[in-house]
């Protein structure tokens, strides 16, 4: 809460630049009439909230005003005049005010860059410590395990989050780090709440942030706690559901320890403060000031307290409701920004930023524990309910009915990432073997045994707990229930006891044997390819990628070419040298050799070597400029049909012969303007459907196109997309090819996207209790059927969106239980059943439901739910409905929760207070803008489809990093990092 | 029998006819019963033959070359066409002719000359001496050791190419694999699937040959070392001392078809893709040049077009059965791609030679057309590491004395006097639809022209001409008719070295009035000739006809020749006598109605088809032996001769030689069986057995080199189960019905045929019928 309003602060100030959002925040602000000043303070007081109160605040406010002013004539000019409007949001000032303020106030200037960074500077320094989280990528990558090389890749595109295919891969590399590293960087510069997740991981931030809010509410309780202990740093989020959730007492002995951990937001915040002083850039107040002024947009109320919190933009509204009220009712969330607000900034302990990551329980007492951001540095204890890692909900309470949620104008949603990278600190999933006789599943509606099914009857029965069916318990299952009801061996069978655990696949759920790992490498060696070096980019990105594939036997290899027509190669032993085969009918293709195209890896390995060192000198004289794209993964898949497998593509230019060939259509577009800009998100949409069907067919047989684009043209994106999307795999953009910088990358991503955990032939079906159903799935996948997802390939970077409803009612105070149950095939051949378990307490308040929102969760939605929305809709109304997706939150919440305010409030719910902020962001981001290139445009929203949380918010509010002095070690990473923003 | 007699019948001009002096009305030809026919071996070569470094004088109107029966005015500088009697005046250059300087072409004797066409001299490049082609289509869907008996004939064809012999590869199974020789990083392979028909169009467009490939049809390439611009030449097509390296090693690494054959299922093979995959490669390569394919094939094609039965092992391949009942769902479909393919290859002058070698068919009977109408080698064998096919294929690559002369792009053009009309020809040929004046309505063969094209030929080449005469001409009779009538074949080619040559063979015979005077045509009657004749029509009836009774069309022009040709009292059987000119024809026709010509149900349509296909092209002698084997009798007691082609003639102390061309049978009497395996023949004093042994083994070996393909050796012992072809050629004059009148040693058939004897019997009394 108080955490991520620092955070937010400066990224409001990169909103700000943008004006669309404006209107929409507007609509509370322009109840004043006041200028942005107004704004501003509003701001300030939000975050002073804390500061307000206490005595802390007034220096801060003190020192606000400049700020607010400066601010808002810097930001002003900055922010063009429509920004006046919606920079007065929290974002636009923040950044005014803080490109102003840093000049103002000091040295800042230096620090300048960071701009933002007035947030930043202070912050900053935080980050920096925190950033040594940057040590936190170290350690990431340490926890990685994933080889370090690829680190720096992907670190780099996590880095860079925009970047979407760097970033994707490096972040799952990264996943945990990258996280960390989002985090430090995100809170340091922006202190933007969304990094803030990361921040957590700073930790030490955590604490500071603790104190700013703590203080007031929560002082008395975990205030203390985590203060001490530097762990709070995300307490912050959690704290507040915990406590709304638990109550006091429980919460406060029991929660403590876990505040700590969960802390982790606050950390941030705290440390952005702290930072400040210490910071050599920014002098506090400048930091502050930022910090203030962006917070309170965000903050505005602290949702926890039932009484929202208003941030009022007078400041006196606030004082009135939101911060007398708050202070008590923030408790939790705000607790610590309370706290905080009341305590001079300067005062406040500061722990120096660790990156000791929060350890977070999934269930305590027994009832489900809030997750942490998804952006922080976590490690999670599975005590019932899965890591927030695999999935988690928009809404950490599920409305009893349809009409509450409706009225919260929130969504209900999973984000589901099934086999995420775990924390390296973390258990590994338990894998559990029924022998022949499989799992144990409801019989009625097929759910898996978990730990949410209820013994009864001695434990000879059971009832699901997604159906409510009562079923008899296997005789050779059965066990005593203890004294506390529940069977007395649940803590030794990981099914029992833990959200998350995988089950050996037994025959029954095999339709043939398991299939092998199938690499298959498709190289466009066209003229253009040639010449730019990426066909000789992509050989050696395979050649060193080689010995990173699975080992064993079971691993296979083919590998084709094409130009306008298709090259396949046998590989086989027994051939003193590679035969090339070449395919020329690319209206009708078809596979040249039944077998012995794909080939296993051991038997091959050296005509596969000399093959990849030969192929760019023996087309190099090359004169064929055509590429048949869709006739070469046609013909591939071909000859991977019997088994399946992942189909590598290095695509280079525009397919334009063959099967599926496509025109170069947005320069047709401009030359007819007219026609594009009535139906500009045409292009945006495959320009038939001949690869759609291709690809479901591709999917069917269990084929994974994952498309690599090494080119310096239009390829149609929007058109090739969609193979990857259907078949599970995604889209590697880079644009334009260079020679000299991008293979480094392209190998790394490679690398990244073979040895990352996945899975083959995988389905996927969520089953959530009675009274809720899933509506619909989005992501990258083939739906046949609507109630499960076929999976060609599945790896720990995919993330799907499971949107949900109600058909029912639910019990108050019961719970609700979600289940994802992924049935894949290991790289190694073993077929496994991933069961994922999450159950959330039921609730009929409407505050509960604002209390418990989670942010990052709730924002990848919106982030989703927009990409599918471009290629059918006019951007204009895309954004509109973006903005209106926000805007009717906030209405609601101060509707029905925050009566009291005064219309010239902008109140928002505690855990969405940098919702606005996002989505600000969001609707600036490169696929909602119209001024891009069209492949940019689709490679966003493609990127964005099967993004996961932890990524989601980084790719639309970049993390920012100060330079100037870090250790090499930083520099290295962060120049890699750049040099592939985009 | 007659051959030992005549050892060249033909004499230099190759030409044989049924009867050579001719009725001169329509009506009287058809009471001749036997067709108007000549066979003609256009190339066959002759010592006495001239070749003449110039170009043939034309006639102004018929185009008739300058002949020997041209009626020349050497002081007005005139010649005379027989064909036409246009008068037309000898060129300057022939200024010089005279009384004792006459042109060879005029000399009597040479009724045949043969002209070397010199390029044009204003067009150097036009008939550049071209190297010959050769793309080899090679199935591997078979076990491996066939396809190492094929490969290494492969190389050793290779290896007996001349130098600049353009060399190409296609091998095939599920797909078809059309190598690029000219890729030096590595083996590069043009796949093309198996089941999908594909156009020529197609094939160069996907060979990348599309626009740069069509360029030298326009006319004849010119320049580079190879004489091709064609860059697909460069690619596909290599000079066999260039590619000799690659191929041998393409060869050494080419595996059988690696796509999986289920269980209870044939190899999936696209002999039809592959096929015109090569046609369409060489048709975008070389145009209009020498080319040949060479198709070697092991199986039966089951993958897309020219399919001939289904995967299903279940299903057999088509019998004459099927055929006959319309019960082979593929035969019809398969044969009008094949004729497809042969147009298509006739157009371009390309031959498709057919290597097939399998214990079950290969679709023979489908590809015919197109290897009959190219003019293409066709063996049969039971596999590749069999002699016949060995042998055959060396023979097809050696130079020396027993090359087999190929030629290419051969035209046949026919002039005739006036009355004549050409019905169309039996043969290894395609009409190129000339028509004239002396073409007949009725077609028989390849017919509606007076000029056909040869894409291959080789000195044995023989064509059968099927003549008519037209009855409008009574008009003319009266008058001035002339009582010769003359046939002018003009045969030009590209012979083996890449020379252009024609060959004008002009003969003469005599017009009778057969209603007046019937001896003369007796005396022109040439039995010989006259039953291959009637064996060829009777093939192509067979093949062409539905429902055609082939026995009893025989029978009745038998008979019918019997009634007018024989003396008898009407109604008299015993009374029956023919003349010595017919007398050996209607055992000629007792053989042809056993043989295997007409008597297909003991053949796959495979077989039959290739049988069909020798003797179509094969000439009068070895036809005859065909119809009707030669047996030769070793004893001690006598030196070899000739026995009858009787049961009768086997003894127990004998050995004998049967040559039915396509084997060759080498068959021990029981006694002499019984010596050989106590191995008399290794002790000294018996050398006489040894000497004995030995000879019709030397006798079938020069049989055997002699003769293209190379028939199949059987050495049997009587009693033996290989002795069963022995037995089904001879007349089973002793049947187990009267084996107990046999005397020891010798043997009886068991069959209900009739025999010879009782074959007169019915011939005679049906003949003498009123």
């Amino acid at each position: 809460m108080a955490a991520p309003v620092p955070p937010g602060a400066p990224r409001p100030g990169a909103n700000a630049r943008q004006q669309s959002p404006h209107p929409n925040f507007n609509p509370n602000f322009q109840t004043n009439p006041n200028s942005l000043a107004d704004n501003m303070q509003n701001m300030n007081l939000n975050r002073p909230h804390s500061m307000p109160n206490s005595g802390p605040r007034p220096s801060p406010f003190g020192q606000p005003p400049p700020f607010p002013q400066s601010s808002v004539t810097a930001g002003f000019p900055v922010a063009s005049p429509p920004m006046s409007r919606p920079g007065p949001p929290p974002g636009m000032v923040g950044r005014p005010a803080v490109i102003p303020a840093g000049p103002l106030q000091s040295t800042l200037p230096a620090n300048v860059p960071p701009g933002r960074p007035v947030g930043l500077p202070v912050s900053h320094p935080l980050p920096f410590g925190s950033r040594p989280p940057p040590a936190s990528l170290s350690s990431s990558t340490g926890g990685a395990v994933l080889p370090s090389s690829a680190f720096p890749s992907s670190g780099v595109s996590s880095a860079s989050a925009a970047p979407p295919p760097p970033g994707t891969r490096p972040s799952s590399f990264v996943s945990s780090s990258p996280l960390t590293g989002g985090p430090a960087g995100p809170m340091s510069s922006a202190r933007a709440g969304p990094s803030s997740n990361g921040p957590p991981a700073v930790g030490a931030g955590a604490l500071p942030g603790a104190p700013q809010f703590p203080p007031p509410a929560i002082v008395s309780q975990p205030p203390v706690g985590p203060p001490p202990s530097m762990m709070s740093a995300r307490a912050p989020a959690q704290a507040p559901t915990m406590r709304s959730v638990l109550g006091s007492s429980a919460v406060s002995s029991p929660q403590t320890p876990p505040l700590p951990s969960a802390s982790s937001p606050f950390p941030a915040m705290t440390q952005a403060r702290p930072p400040p002083p210490g910071s050599p850039y920014g002098p506090q107040t400048w930091s502050m000031q930022p910090q203030q002024g962006t917070q309170p947009p965000h903050i505005p109320g602290s949702t926890h307290a039932q009484p929202p919190r208003m941030f009022g933009m007078p400041q006196q509204a606030l004082p009135n409701q939101a911060m007398t009220n708050i202070p008590p009712a923030l408790g939790q969330p705000g607790a610590p920004m309370s706290g905080s607000s009341k305590i001079d900034p300067n005062q406040i302990p500061r722990p120096i930023p660790n990156a000791t990551p929060i350890v977070y329980e999934t269930r305590h007492g027994n009832s489900a524990n809030p997750p942490p951001p998804a952006t922080s540095d976590y490690i999670v204890r599975d005590t019932g309910n899965c890591s927030p890692r695999y999935m988690r909900c928009t809404i950490n309470q599920i409305p009893c009915t349809g009409d509450l949620l409706t009225t919260s104008a929130m969504q209900l949603a999973l984000l589901v990432q099934p086999m995420a990278l775990p924390h390296p600190s973390e258990d590994p999933i338990q894998v559990v073997d029924f022998g022949e006789s499989g799992p144990v599943r409801c019989s009625r509606c097929k759910g898996y045994i978990n730990p949410f099914m209820k013994f009864i009857d001695q434990g000879r029965k059971f009832i699901c707990n997604l159906c409510g069916f009562t079923d008899d318990t296997p005789r050779d299952y059965h066990c005593n229930l203890g004294p506390d009801g529940r069977r007395r061996d649940a803590d030794e069978r990981p099914e029992l006891c833990r959200g998350t655990v995988e089950f050996v696949a037994s025959k029954e759920y095999m339709v043939r044997d398991p299939m092998p790992a199938v690499y298959f490498f498709l190289i466009d060696v066209s003229m253009n390819a040639v010449q730019t070096g990426a066909t000789a980019a992509a050989c050696s990105a395979i050649n060193q990628v080689i010995s990173d594939l699975p080992e064993g036997t079971r691993t296979q290899v083919g590998i084709a070419t094409f130009d306008s027509t298709i090259h396949f190669y046998n590989l086989k032993r027994a051939l003193q040298q590679p035969l090339m085969l070449i395919v020329p009918d690319i209206q009708d293709v078809y596979t040249p050799l039944e077998t012995d195209v794909i080939v296993q890896l051991s038997e091959c390995r050296q005509h596969l070597e000399l093959l990849l060192e030969n192929i760019p000198t023996m087309f190099q004289t090359s004169t064929t400029a055509e590429s048949c794209f869709g006739a070469a993964i046609k013909a591939a898949f071909l000859a991977m049909k019997s088994i399946g497998g992942k189909l590598l593509v290095f695509q280079s230019v525009l397919p334009s012969v063959g099967i599926g060939a496509l025109s170069s259509r947005e320069a047709e577009g401009r030359t007819n303007i007219s026609a594009s800009e009535k139906e500009a998100h045409k292009l945006l949409q495959p320009a038939d459907k001949i690869l759609k069907t291709m690809a479901i067919e591709f999917a069917e047989y269990q084929v994974c196109v994952d498309v690599f684009v090494t080119t310096q043209t239009y390829v149609d994106i929007a058109s090739i997309s969609v193979i990857p999307r259907t078949t599970g795999g995604q889209v590697y953009y880079y644009y334009p090819f260079s020679a000299v910088s991008d293979p480094a990358k392209l190998y790394n991503d490679l690398r990244w996207n073979i040895t990352r955990p996945q899975g083959f032939e995988a389905v996927m079906r969520v089953r959530c209790s009675q009274g809720i159903q899933v509506q619909d799935y989005s992501g990258n996948f083939c739906k046949r059927i609507p109630t499960d997802v076929d999976l060609a390939g599945i790896d720990c970077d995919k993330c799907i969106l499971v949107t949900l409803k109600h058909d029912d009612k639910l019990q108050d105070g019961s719970e609700c239980g979600f289940q994802c149950a992924l049935l894949y095939t290991t790289v190694y051949g073993q077929r496994r059943i991933r069961v994922t378990n999450l159950s959330l307490p039921c609730t009929n308040m409407l505050s509960n439901l604002f209390r418990s929102a989670d942010l990052d969760t709730q924002f990848t939605c919106f982030l989703k739910q927009a990409a599918i929305e471009i290629p059918t809709c006019p951007l204009l109304q895309v954004r509109d409905h973006v903005t209106n997706l926000c805007i009717n939150i906030l209405l609601s919440y101060r509707k029905f929760c925050a009566t009291v305010s005064s219309t010239g409030q902008l109140i928002l719910p505690e855990a969405l207070k940098l919702l606005p902020l996002y989505t600000l962001a969001l609707i600036k981001s490169r696929g909602l803008r119209n001024d891009g290139r069209i492949d940019d445009r689709s490679f966003w929203f493609n990127y964005v489809s099967s993004l996961s949380t932890p990524l989601a918010i980084p790719l639309v509010y970049p993390r920012m990093f100060a330079i100037h002095n870090v250790d090499t070690k930083v520099i290295k990473f962060l120049v890699g990092l750049w040099s592939k923003v985009f | 029998m007659s051959e030992m007699a005549n050892t060249d019948p033909e004499g230099i001009d190759a030409v044989r006819m049924t009867w050579n002096v001719w009725p001169r009305t329509k009506v009287e030809a058809s009471k001749c019963v036997i067709p108007l026919a000549a066979t003609i071996a256009p190339i066959r070569p002759h010592p006495d033959i001239p070749t003449l470094p110039y170009a043939p004088l034309r006639c102004r109107t018929c185009s008739a070359a300058l002949n020997a029966f041209a009626r020349v005015d050497l002081v007005a500088k005139i010649w005379i066409c027989p064909f036409c009697y246009q008068r037309n005046h000898f060129p300057p250059h022939y200024a010089m002719i005279s009384e004792t300087n006459l042109p060879c072409e005029l000399y009597p004797q040479y009724t045949t000359v043969q002209y070397t066409l010199q390029p044009d001299p204003n067009n150097p490049s036009s008939a550049p001496q071209l190297p010959p082609v050769f793309v080899f289509v090679l199935d591997t869907c078979m076990i491996e050791e066939e396809l190492e008996f094929v490969k290494s004939a492969m190389k050793q064809a290779i290896g007996l190419l001349p130098e600049n012999a353009l060399v190409g590869f296609v091998s095939f199974g599920t797909q078809a694999h059309v190598h690029e020789l000219g890729f030096s990083d590595m083996s590069k392979v043009y796949v093309f699937r198996g089941n999908k028909e594909i156009t020529k169009e197609q094939v160069l467009e996907q060979l990348g040959l599309g626009a740069a490939g069509r360029r030298p049809t326009a006319g004849y390439p010119k320049g580079l070392q190879n004489g091709f611009t064609n860059t697909g030449v460069n690619r596909f097509l290599l000079p066999a001392s260039d590619c000799e390296f690659t191929l041998n090693s393409l060869l050494d690494e080419l595996q059988t078809d690696q796509w999986p054959v289920q269980a209870g299922h044939r190899a999936s093979r696209c002999t039809g893709v592959a096929l015109s995959v090569a046609a369409g490669l060489l048709g975008a390569c070389l145009p209009g040049t020498g080319a040949r394919i060479v198709a070697l094939v092991g199986g039966p094609c089951t993958e897309g077009p020219g399919t001939i039965v289904s995967k299903d092992l279940s299903e057999p391949v088509r019998s004459h059965k099927d055929l006959d009942k319309d019960a082979a769902p593929y035969f019809k479909k398969a044969v009008k791609f094949y004729d497809s393919l042969a147009k298509q290859l006739v157009s371009q002058g390309h031959v498709l030679d057919l290597f097939a070698s399998a214990l079950d068919q290969v679709g023979v009977a489908e590809m015919k057309v197109a290897v009959e109408r190219t003019g293409g080698l066709v063996v049969l064998a039971e596999s590749f590491g069999h002699s016949v096919f060995k042998d055959s294929f060396k023979r097809v690559f050696k130079d020396g004395e027993q090359t087999l002369g190929l030629c290419f792009n051969g035209t046949l053009e026919i002039n005739c006097s006036k009355d004549i009309k050409i019905q169309g020809v039996i043969g290894p040929c395609t009409s190129l639809e000339k028509k004239g004046p002396n073409v007949a309505d009725t077609v028989i063969g390849e017919g509606n022209t007076t000029a056909w094209k040869m894409c291959g030929l080789d000195k044995s080449t023989c064509f059968t001409v099927l003549f008519d005469v037209s009855s409008s001409d009574k008009s003319n009779a009266p008058g001035v008719a002339n009582p010769q009538l003359y046939l002018q074949f003009l045969t030009s080619y590209q012979d083996p070295e890449g020379k252009t040559m024609l060959r004008v063979t002009t003969v003469t015979r005599q017009w009778v009035d057969s209603a007046v005077s019937s001896e003369e045509l007796i005396q022109g009657f040439d039995q010989e000739t006259a039953a291959v004749v009637m064996a060829r029509i009777t093939s192509l009836k067979m093949e062409m006809e539905e429902g055609f009774d082939a026995t009893r069309w025989l029978d009745r022009n038998l008979i019918r020749l019997c009634s007018k040709f024989g003396n008898y009292r009407k109604d008299d059987p015993s009374s029956f006598t023919l003349n010595p000119c017919f007398s050996l024809f209607p055992q000629f026709m007792f053989n042809l109605r056993r043989s295997q010509f007409v008597q297909v149900f003991n053949n796959s349509p495979d077989e039959t088809a290739y049988f069909r296909m020798l003797l179509n092209r094969e000439n009068i002698t070895n036809a005859a032996v065909m119809i009707q084997p030669s047996l030769i009798s070793y004893s001690f007691n006598s030196l070899p001769q000739p026995a009858l082609l009787d049961v009768a003639s086997i003894s127990a102390d004998r050995i004998l030689l049967l040559d039915s061309y396509f084997s060759i049978v080498i068959f021990h009497g029981m006694t002499i069986a019984q010596w050989r395996n106590m191995g008399y023949q290794n002790q000294p004093e018996h050398q006489a057995f040894a000497q004995l042994l030995q000879a019709p083994q030397d006798d079938a070996q020069m049989i055997i080199r002699e003769r293209f393909p190379v028939p199949r050796l059987v050495v049997c012992d009587q009693h033996g189960s290989q002795a069963r072809f022995l037995l089904a050629k001879l007349n089973p004059s002793a049947t187990y019905n009267n084996a107990n009148e046999m005397a020891a040693g010798s043997d009886v058939i068991f069959t209900d045929d009739v025999s010879l004897q009782v074959f007169f019997e019915h011939l005679q009394r049906l003949a003498v019928q009123s």
